[in-house]
């Protein structure tokens, strides 16, 4: 459960997050869309509680970030926009050595990063440095690690950018999985079938604010589009006009 | 869950990662080595030189004008009497002679009279490597004259010490052993270049190179405080740096004890307490300077970066030992306190014979320790900074 209202970031002169309020409840798949420098990734870096918001507040689980930020970073998986691996380790240590940062060891460990090699199919690969792997692999090591202390509360930065369709369809079917056990996933992107294709609701950010909140077919009749891609169009083009 | 675990956790990941990297078992392996490779050198040429001036091969010019001054001399141990060449002073001139023996024309008729014999000896006295032979040879000179001089008293029925009214008794106030601690010196200085640098390629890569590699933000992303993050990075660090320090001594002693010291005339009598109060004293020092380059490598962005850096601070721990060459710091224990300057301070006591009390190495090490703290502090402040966890 992620619960944002009013959050503000500035840098210099720039207003890169203005007034940005969403909530994500368990059990939901929600997208956060949106152009390019709409803020996303800020607006995901404050929820990570590594930026500090200029203004408004940010709960998970009825935790406060800015009080709490280490109780908060122990409920949540986060895949960050960088995804620097390791070189000389190999995906099994590195899901173990966060693991073990999240209080985890023995037996309980060993067959959690089992289980997520599996799942991601990184089985071949598991005993080898990452220093090789391609750009699919780092993004699952990547994503395991995110992953290995089973947190309700996932936050996927752009998690399909630079994947072949084959990864693609793993990491949705991933996605889906966490939604199936109840957990709140949140995740960012700028393509509009990913987010249409998964998705129990959209939030549409243009220019450092909320352009869109609701289910796909809302954002349909709120814009006259039948197609989602036109309603965003539409919605960001709106927004880029009154700016203008 | 305690931090502890945590700690030992970061410090277990980024000690068998250091250990997978080649660069950073090279520089463990590299500074180690150069040490004994460059002290072994150093004296092993100073025995030579000592040697040397013994065992002197002296030119001499105008053999026949002295037979019997030139057999005394050929009498001497040591001495080696050759013929001069052609242009005594264009030889020494050229270097291709140290010192050259020329005895004029009239030595053997001023010798007659009793008047002084006239003997030339050529050398260069800006040539500090020909200093000694240079001596050797003035002696070997003033000896046979006073001898002569003594038995000319004797002939005239004085004794011989009516002719020396004052007589110079040299009192050395150093040690055998202190004079050769201020060469050992140069131990301590290769010691603390083995503790910054044997730790300095696993320090940068857990800092700057994390950065580098965009790996910090997922770290900082774990419910780890920074200061245990900043903490485990750092004693990996200092583990590369103390194993460094006690592979570069065991190999530096190793060396020193095959150089041939009877030679320089001096008996190698560091002794393995001593070693280990050097130990004492450099291990904790490790601390102090992973921490120093924990520190700065956290400001960069790159591996590069962080090596420019680092390129100042190298020159830190040799100031201290180049201030100890021209200014000794022995019998300054006080200066404990101050990471590095107390450590050289320290170590020139224990090399001199004259090992400190227990109290100051404590007070070097705490001190050290102390230090290293504040600046963990001051890493895991600059942690939370978002121009350091987001600017790549």
């Amino acid at each position: 459960m992620i619960e944002i209202r009013g959050l503000r970031k500035r840098f210099g002169t720039v207003e890169a997050v203005r007034d940005v309020s969403f909530s994500a409840s368990d059990g939901t798949v929600v997208g956060l869309l949106g152009p390019n420098g709409a803020g996303k990734t800020t607006t995901l870096r404050m929820l990570s509680g590594l930026m500090r918001p200029d203004a408004g507040t940010i709960r998970v689980d009825n935790a406060d970030v800015a009080a709490d930020p280490i109780g908060v970073q122990a409920r949540m998986g986060h895949l960050p926009e960088s995804r620097g691996l390791y070189p000389r380790l190999t995906p099994i240590e590195h899901i173990e050595y966060f693991g073990r940062l999240h209080g985890l060891n023995g037996p309980a460990l060993t067959a959690r990063a089992n289980a997520l090699v599996t799942r991601l199919g990184l089985n071949e690969s598991a005993d080898r440095p990452v220093s090789g792997f391609s750009q699919g692999e780092r993004t699952k090591v990547a994503l395991a690690r995110a992953l290995v202390h089973q947190p309700r509360n996932v936050i996927l930065d752009e998690p399909t950018n630079g994947l072949d369709v084959m990864s693609t369809r793993a990491m949705r079917d991933l996605i889906r999985g966490l939604r199936r056990d109840g957990c709140c996933v949140l995740f960012s992107s700028h393509i509009m079938q990913e987010v249409s294709a998964l998705c129990d609701r959209i939030v549409v950010i243009a220019q450092g604010k909320v352009a869109a909140d609701g289910t796909p077919d809302a954002i349909r009749n709120l814009t006259g589009r039948d197609n989602l891609e036109d309603a965003f169009v539409a919605l960001v083009g709106l927004e880029a006009e009154e700016i203008l | 869950m305690t931090t502890l675990p945590q700690i030992w956790v970061v410090f277990a990941k980024e000690l068998r990662d250091g250990l997978r990297d080649r660069r950073s078992i090279r520089s463990v392996l590299l500074t180690a080595a150069l040490s004994p490779v460059l002290f072994g050198g150093m004296f092993t040429v100073m025995a030579e030189r000592a040697k040397d001036a013994w065992e002197v091969r002296l030119p001499v010019a105008g053999v026949e004008y002295a037979p019997t001054f030139v057999d005394w001399l050929k009498q001497q141990t040591g001495v080696e009497i050759v013929p001069a060449p052609a242009d005594p002073e264009q030889a020494v001139r050229d270097r291709k002679e140290d010192v050259v023996l020329i005895i004029e024309k009239d030595f053997s008729e001023n010798m007659a009279r009793a008047i002084p014999a006239p003997v030339k000896l050529v050398s260069d006295s800006t040539r500090e490597s020909a200093r000694k032979k240079v001596e050797r040879a003035r002696r070997l000179v003033t000896t046979y004259s006073s001898q002569l001089a003594a038995l000319r008293l004797i002939a005239r029925g004085v004794a011989p010490p009516v002719a020396a009214p004052v007589e110079v008794q040299e009192v050395e106030v150093s040690s055998a052993q202190e004079r050769l601690a201020s060469q050992l010196n140069i131990l301590t200085l290769l010691l603390v270049i083995a503790a910054l640098t044997g730790g300095m390629q696993v320090a940068i890569d857990t800092t700057a190179g994390e950065r580098e590699r965009g790996s910090l933000e997922p770290l900082l992303l774990s419910p780890v405080p920074r200061w245990v993050l900043a903490t485990g990075k750092w004693l990996a660090a200092s583990a590369f740096g103390c194993s460094s320090v006690v592979f570069s001594m065991a190999l530096t002693v190793n060396v020193l004890r095959r150089v041939p010291w009877e030679d320089v005339g001096i008996r190698f009598r560091v002794s393995d307490a001593d070693l280990m109060s050097l130990l004492a004293l450099v291990l904790p020092l490790v601390l102090f300077l992973s921490a120093v380059v924990i520190f700065s490598s956290t400001f960069a962005r790159s591996f590069k970066e962080a090596q420019g850096y680092l390129g100042i601070l190298i020159l830190l721990p040799m100031l201290p030992g180049v201030v100890s060459i021209l200014y000794p710091l022995s019998n300054r224990p006080w200066l404990a306190p101050v990471p590095l300057l107390g450590q050289y301070a320290l170590a020139a006591d224990v090399l001199g014979g004259q090992p400190p009390k227990a109290i100051f190495y404590i007070l070097a090490g705490v001190s050290a320790l102390a230090c290293a703290v504040l600046l963990l502090v001051l890493v895991a402040r600059l942690l939370t900074r978002e121009t350091i966890i987001f600017g790549r």
